[in-house]
């Protein structure tokens, strides 16, 4: 399932859904609203180009890490601190594709996938920086 | 001429999002967003710097594609385009 939605999934469900013939190892990566003296935080998305973006990384993941399945669903609208903000959950053949393939993905988006996040505060609130890449890899 | 303009996140607070405004035919993409931004002297200098340039952190797409800075000016919209103009993204 590739997804920008408000609601909350249930990362279980998704785990099981992940397992296949095949499958030696699932990764799951969790992304939490972090208390950083916030009270909440605002989540925003250009949300036709984000979802084509989630896709395509999905698909460059599955070819370069040879996954046998991907799941990313990124939330946005107002998230209270300790909720789930980004699930990523990725299976494939053994370990090192799993945590691979699960890391590009993570970067990937990070790098390059139109969404905007807003720490609210006691007193307003302040936009996350984002990356000044503009979706081009990092140099060492 | 009909284009729909989207700002996001701080560009969106100081802008407004799903802007439709009309355009002469042969309106480059820079000089539309120009025009626009100028209605708050704020959200001008968020996009814009002194000289009237993009800031270069700024995202320029049309359809969904992206623009490259160098090539606004030189972009024509045309009737029906949807063009956006964002900050660096913080996904994730």
């Amino acid at each position: 399932m590739i997804s920008i939605q408000t609601d909350d999934v249930d990362i279980g469900t998704l785990i099981i859904a992940a397992k296949m013939h095949g499958t030696g190892a699932v990764v799951v990566f969790d992304g939490i609203v972090r208390d950083d003296e916030i009270t909440e935080m605002e989540l925003e998305s250009y949300e036709d180009v984000a979802t084509q973006e989630l896709v395509k990384i999905a698909t460059a993941a599955t070819e370069q890490f040879r996954l046998l399945h991907v799941d990313i669903i990124h939330r946005i609208g107002r998230l209270a601190v300790g909720e789930n903000i980004l699930i990523i959950v990725v299976a494939a053949g053994h370990r090192e594709e799993a945590y691979a393939g699960s890391r590009f993905i993570i970067e990937a988006i990070k790098a390059g996938v139109p969404i905007w996040k807003k720490e609210l505060t006691k007193d307003g609130g302040r936009w996350v920086p984002g990356d000044h890449r503009h979706g081009k890899p990092k140099t060492p | 001429m009909s284009v729909k303009i989207r700002f996001f996140a701080r560009f969106r607070e100081l802008l407004g999002s799903d802007i439709m405004t009309d355009a002469a035919a042969g309106t480059m993409f820079t000089s539309l967003i120009t025009t626009v931004a100028k209605k708050n002297p704020e959200g001008y200098a968020a996009i814009f710097d002194e000289n009237g340039a993009f800031h270069e952190f700024v995202i320029l797409m049309k359809n969904g594609k992206r623009i490259e800075i160098a090539d606004a000016a030189t972009t024509p919209v045309v009737d029906g385009d949807e063009i956006a103009v964002f900050p660096p993204v913080a996904g994730g």
